[in-house]
């Protein structure tokens, strides 16, 4: 894949973009405007390759706009640009997306990216109280990358600063398939892995009716 | 012919990039005779190549040049890009004359083993939900007219491909930008001041001419038989190219454009649809082919082309070696 400008986080020129448009100086505008919010703790990042691309699956709740902030959060963790999934493609909120590392929601835009070595987070389809469905053709741009994919927990609370993102290691389909089964498989295996996930980190509550909404910021089990 | 290698052909000889592939062709090994074709002279001296000033609408007299010359690889360099050298629709003309005329021409030749095209990245459309950084596997979906003239092109030279059993490469650049390019982005972006779209301010890629150049080059002497972007690495948007060369950018929404686009040609610097595209759009495309299929790297990022850009002179004035007044 071709030569991509890809500098450290904490290295990034301001005033510029990169070659899918994300601008590290606005990106840094926002983690500093989100940090006001949320205190967040990257776990097992070291589980993700050090130079090589790879498909972070997060589990999201409505509105909660959990992969832009695990995006953020994984990014500060390993020093690298990180991208996510789902940016509308249409002014100006979508162009504000891109700015921040927003990739369409397409297979083969995330194809490229993570061909190009780029860590692309993206989250898993919304619910309340499971984790949701893993788009199997957004996994499948990950297997035709050969990249690897990983399941990730998030969970925060909707009156405390602390939240957390728990990256596990990269999830394998059960069999080895010749054809789409291969795709499928694994991303049913990475929704039961952010599942598991979730479990052993033990979910946060408030003890409160609040737990029963789906207002926290960033996520939750 | 008597002279060792292969003998290579090229139309479009006479504007900037295609001088600059003739040059660079002049000092190959592998390539014999060269000849070329240009409604223009050649901008700068070339040394070993043979060049014929015949018109795109001229078609007898191409046809039995390139038929007389037996090329056994052409690299067809001659389009107009709207509102570069010509207006839209005449550059669309002579573009379509001139790729009809070349490359039907060449498939008549025996020798002809090879055929590298110039396209462009507008080939792949901007439409909604079009990919960001599309590689070649992309769809064509051209929504310019310009994009449309390219994906034409490609559709000539590859059905001729198919009859005469030759192979077919595409080079789709990236604007390009160089200091006697001319260049509809280019001569926007120095203007003193630049408009932008205040609601996308989309990034968009360029290559330099000479890094196209040398992809020319590369394409021809590997014998290039599929598309291949030329792009530089990195992306810039209007509003930061218009803050590095100092100009006064001008945030547009929407209804002024029209009047903008308008102001800008009575400025000598018209706006056709593919850089409005651009402009409110962006243009990018993945360039991991250049290295991985021709061996060739940009040597500039799309950021330092855009720095050259306002330092390039607008006029270079010599003085008279003797002076006789």
């Amino acid at each position: 894949m071709g030569r991509v400008i890809d500098l450290r986080v904490s290295d990034e020129p301001s005033g510029m973009v990169d070659d899918w448009g994300r601008d590290p100086g606005l990106v840094r505008a926002v983690m500093q405007l989100a940090r006001l919010r949320w205190d967040v703790a990257v776990g097992g990042d070291q589980r993700l390759p050090r130079r090589k691309g790879a498909l972070v699956v997060v589990n999201a709740r409505r509105f909660a706009l959990t992969p832009i902030f695990a995006a953020f959060a994984i990014s500060e963790a390993v020093d690298r640009p990180v991208r996510f999934v789902g940016r509308p493609d249409t002014a100006p909120v979508g162009a504000f997306a891109r700015r921040i590392g927003g990739l369409l929601e397409h297979p083969d835009e995330v194809r490229g990216a993570l061909a190009a070595d780029q860590l692309v987070v993206l989250g898993a389809e919304h619910s309340e109280f499971d984790v949701g469905r893993v788009d199997h053709a957004i996994v499948g741009a990950a297997v035709a990358a050969g990249v690897s994919v990983h399941p990730a927990a998030t969970t925060s609370s909707p009156l405390m600063r602390a939240a957390r993102v728990e990256i596990g290691t990269a999830s394998r389909s059960p069999r080895k398939r010749r054809g789409p089964l291969t795709e499928l498989e694994l991303a049913d295996r990475v929704r039961l892995d952010i599942a598991t996930l979730i479990d052993e980190l033990g979910e946060l509550h408030t003890g409160t009716p609040l737990d029963w909404l789906p207002i926290s910021g960033i996520g939750g089990g | 012919m008597v002279m060792g290698g292969k003998r290579v052909f090229v139309s479009g000889v006479g504007g900037e990039l295609g001088t600059l592939v003739a040059s660079l062709l002049e000092a190959e090994d592998w390539v014999g005779a060269l000849s070329g074709i240009d409604a223009d002279p050649p901008r700068r001296r070339i040394h070993r190549t043979t060049f014929h000033r015949i018109h795109p609408d001229e078609h007898d007299r191409i046809v039995e040049t390139v038929v007389d010359f037996d090329p056994h690889v052409l690299v067809h360099v001659g389009v107009w890009e709207p509102d570069a050298r010509a207006a839209p629709h005449l550059a669309a003309t002579l573009t379509d004359q001139a790729a009809t005329s070349i490359i039907g021409a060449a498939a008549e030749c025996a020798s002809l083993e090879h055929v590298v095209v110039r396209s462009g990245i507008e080939i792949y459309g901007r439409a909604r939900h079009s990919l960001t950084r599309p590689d070649e596997s992309a769809p064509l979906q051209p929504t310019s007219e310009w994009g449309h003239t390219v994906a034409a092109i490609e559709r000539t030279a590859a059905q001729v491909g198919r009859r005469v059993g030759v192979t077919v490469g595409a080079l789709r650049l990236a604007p390009v930008l160089g200091p006697h390019v001319p260049s509809p982005l280019g001569r926007l972006l120095r203007l003193p001041t630049v408009p932008f779209s205040v609601l996308a301010d989309p990034p968009f890629a360029v290559v330099e001419d000479r890094d196209a150049a040398r992809a020319f080059v590369a394409a021809a002497r590997v014998g290039l038989a599929e598309p291949v972007n030329v792009v530089a690495p990195g992306a810039i948007t209007a509003l930061q190219a218009a803050r590095r060369g100092r100009r006064i950018p001008v945030p547009l929404v929407g209804p002024e454009w029209r009047i903008v686009r308008t102001l800008s040609h009575l400025a000598g610097a018209p706006i056709p649809d593919h850089v409005a595209e651009t402009l409110h759009r962006g243009r990018l495309a993945d360039n991991g082919a250049m290295r991985s299929v021709l061996g060739v790297e940009p040597e500039a990022t799309t950021t330092e082309v855009i720095d050259r850009l306002y330092h390039w002179p607008s006029i270079i004035r010599q003085p008279a070696r003797v002076q006789v007044a």
